[in-house]
């Protein structure tokens, strides 16, 4: 394959997913738009790097999507971004607001994700905004269904408990 | 739509203008042409190695007498880091080897930062990347067991970092003691091994939590 025919490809690529890129990596990283753009830059780089494999895949965005996922969970296990995580070392308390008031909804659903582990936020990204079942969630994380549905669950717990402890159950089960 | 849904479609709005996508090709090829150059590298090196091997069977060979006190070829004197014996103090870390040419850049409770001495590496303490770091916590070691000079070690490798920890000594804070460097820095894992084996955790050592 020719450089340009890959770059042309490429471009066409980050051209029409890349934003969806971003709002994924921006739930990922609980809000944080500059290690979101990151996470994003570092991806779409390895895809270019790896572009026969994403052109042999059927579904270029899943494939991206997973990667992105990857680029997130090995990014969160280094140290730079532990550091920044002791520096930050602040308590998640529970806003009890209504989360449905309009502006603040945003900020309280980000601050619930931030609360979830890194893992936990993938697996609730993965399975709730892609709507990936639980054995896609286990194959693009590399980890059992078993963990997966313990993640979930307790990641769901969680978020209820945060959002509104007085609401029903969030809608989420095991498929 | 579930519930979760509707609350991350929310979370996910974002109003960015849009980005071009040139930008990211840029980085793209730029990121392609230094891995092209770092296999050149390794290639050369590996040739290098070749026939300073070749070179020193030979005279093994061909040298009947006794071998003189000059240095041996220890396994690191074949890695672009090569480490010595000195006292490295970064309170509360104390480090019985010393990697010749890195200096310590930062240190606190939680972890020391060593970087090169050449100044390819960021200034700044807070940037990682390129460096050594040394970190303390109490999360369980992970990765590839081994056992180096009676210790335990765990050797983690991902995309572009390698991860060496050991659990502390009994006279050390309990918890894991660990390692991280870039994959392409030089060092070899015997060697990474050695120098976390001598690595002394003092009392004031705060584990992270991460």
């Amino acid at each position: 394959m020719r450089r340009s025919d890959r770059s042309a490809e490429f471009v066409e690529f980050a051209r029409a997913h890349r934003s969806d890129l971003v709002r994924t990596a921006v739930l990922l990283c609980a809000g944080d738009e500059a290690f979101a753009e990151d996470i994003v830059q570092t991806t779409l780089t390895k895809l270019y790097l790896a572009w026969g494999r994403v052109r042999r895949t059927d579904r270029p965005l899943a494939y991206a999507r997973t990667a992105l996922t990857n680029v997130f969970v090995d990014e969160c296990r280094r140290a730079h971004r532990r550091r920044e995580t002791l520096a930050a070392n602040l308590p998640v308390v529970a806003d009890h607001r209504d989360p449905q008031e309009g502006a603040d909804l945003r900020a309280v659903v980000l601050q619930a994700l931030e609360a979830l582990g890194p893992r936990q936020r993938a697996v609730v990204v993965l399975r709730h905004w892609h709507d990936l079942d639980v054995y896609e969630t286990a194959a693009a994380l590399g980890c059992s269904v078993g963990t997966v549905k313990s993640q979930n669950a307790r990641a769901l717990a969680h978020l209820r408990q945060v959002l509104d402890p007085t609401r029903e159950p969030l809608v989420g089960g095991t498929r | 739509m579930n519930d979760v849904k509707q609350l991350l479609e929310v979370a996910a709005t974002l109003p960015r203008s849009s980005v071009d996508p040139a930008d990211d090709l840029r980085r793209a090829r730029a990121s392609s042409r230094a891995r092209t150059g770092r296999r050149l590298r390794l290639g050369s090196a590996g040739l290098a190695l070749a026939a300073v091997v070749a070179v020193g069977l030979g005279e093994v060979a061909t040298d009947p007498g006794p071998s003189g006190p000059g240095p041996s070829a220890s396994p690191e004197a074949f890695a672009d880091v090569r480490l010595v014996a000195g006292e490295l103090d970064a309170d509360p870390y104390t480090f019985a080897m010393v990697p010749q040419g890195w200096s310590v850049q930062s240190q606190n409770p939680y972890a020391v930062t060593i970087a090169p001495d050449d100044g390819t590496t960021s200034a700044s303490p807070d940037d990682f990347r390129g460096k050594l770091v040394i970190l303390f916590d109490q999360n369980p070691p992970n990765g590839d067991y081994v056992s180096n000079d009676g210790r335990d070690f765990w050797i983690s490798v991902s995309s572009d970092y390698v991860t060496v920890a050991t659990v502390t000594r009994g006279d050390e804070p309990p918890g894991v003691v660990r390692i991280q460097y870039p994959a392409d820095a030089g060092w070899s894992h015997a060697s990474m091994l050695e120098f976390l084996g001598s690595v002394h955790v003092g009392p004031g050592a705060l584990p992270g939590q991460g």
